[in-house]
């Protein structure tokens, strides 16, 4: 294990995410990372308010989180795990390549997502990951996607 | 285990990420010139090899699988 990882931090803030994250309002699906284990795992928070921009059509009677938002949410997750392996990586940017989830229960407005990202397979330009979703201690989402960066003076 | 079968398994797991019919693929085409594999795919295929073997393939390997012979030929410098 590197020394850049060794000395990664234990947690990241929204601040601090918004500094590795491009996503911005309304589209920012992660409020802390309170767990990170350099190269084996991390663990991202969002935070579900009735508030959410998304809850207005899905659904108009009875709001319930859509699963793109979700798997969003776990794109992030992922993207703060990829920076943190290769944090010298920074003009880049991420592309999901592809992700297989399955929705075991539905999310409800003022639930937490608790997103735990770890890696299948990871090079130094993209990755495989594994992802489980959980509302308090129950599996929500599970599944596998694949990350890829394009460096900026690419695209 | 033998070529032949390990040959096999390889073309199917290839197979099956490209979404092709292994029955047509030529074991020596190029998945990328020939066959479109792209990049993430070739790292779904590395992934797949490690997890059907139990093996840990370093990412300079990466490059090296340009076909099915040449995955095959990857796979038993690592399969004990």
């Amino acid at each position: 294990m590197s020394s850049k990882l060794a000395a990664a931090p234990q947690q990241l803030d929204f601040e601090q995410i918004k500094r590795i994250i491009p996503q911005r309002f309304p589209f920012l699906m992660l409020d802390r990372v309170i767990e990170i284990v350099p190269g084996e795992r991390i663990i991202g928070l969002k935070n579900l308010t009735g508030n959410e921009w998304f809850y207005q059509g899905h659904f108009p009677k009875r709001a319930v989180t859509p699963g793109a938002m979700i798997c969003e949410a776990v794109a992030q997750a992922g993207i703060v795990f990829f920076h943190l392996m290769y944090p010298d990586h920074q003009d880049v940017t991420y592309l999901l390549g592809g992700i297989k989830i399955r929705f075991r229960e539905p999310v409800w407005p003022g639930e937490q997502l608790r997103i735990e990202v770890s890696p299948v397979k990871v090079t130094s330009t993209a990755g495989i990951l594994s992802a489980i979703v959980r509302v308090e201690d129950r599996v929500v989402a599970k599944g596998e996607f694949a990350l890829a960066t394009k460096d900026n003076d690419l695209l | 285990m033998k070529t032949v079968q390990l040959e096999q398994e390889i073309k199917a797991l290839i197979a099956d990420i490209i979404e092709m019919d292994p029955a047509q693929i030529d074991p020596d085409a190029h998945l990328v010139e020939d066959l479109g594999m792209d990049s993430m795919m070739a790292l779904e295929i590395l992934a797949a090899i490690e997890k059907k073997y139990k093996l840990k393939l370093p990412e300079d390997e990466l490059p090296k699988i340009t076909s099915v012979n040449r995955a095959v030929e990857l796979a038993r410098k690592h399969v004990k």
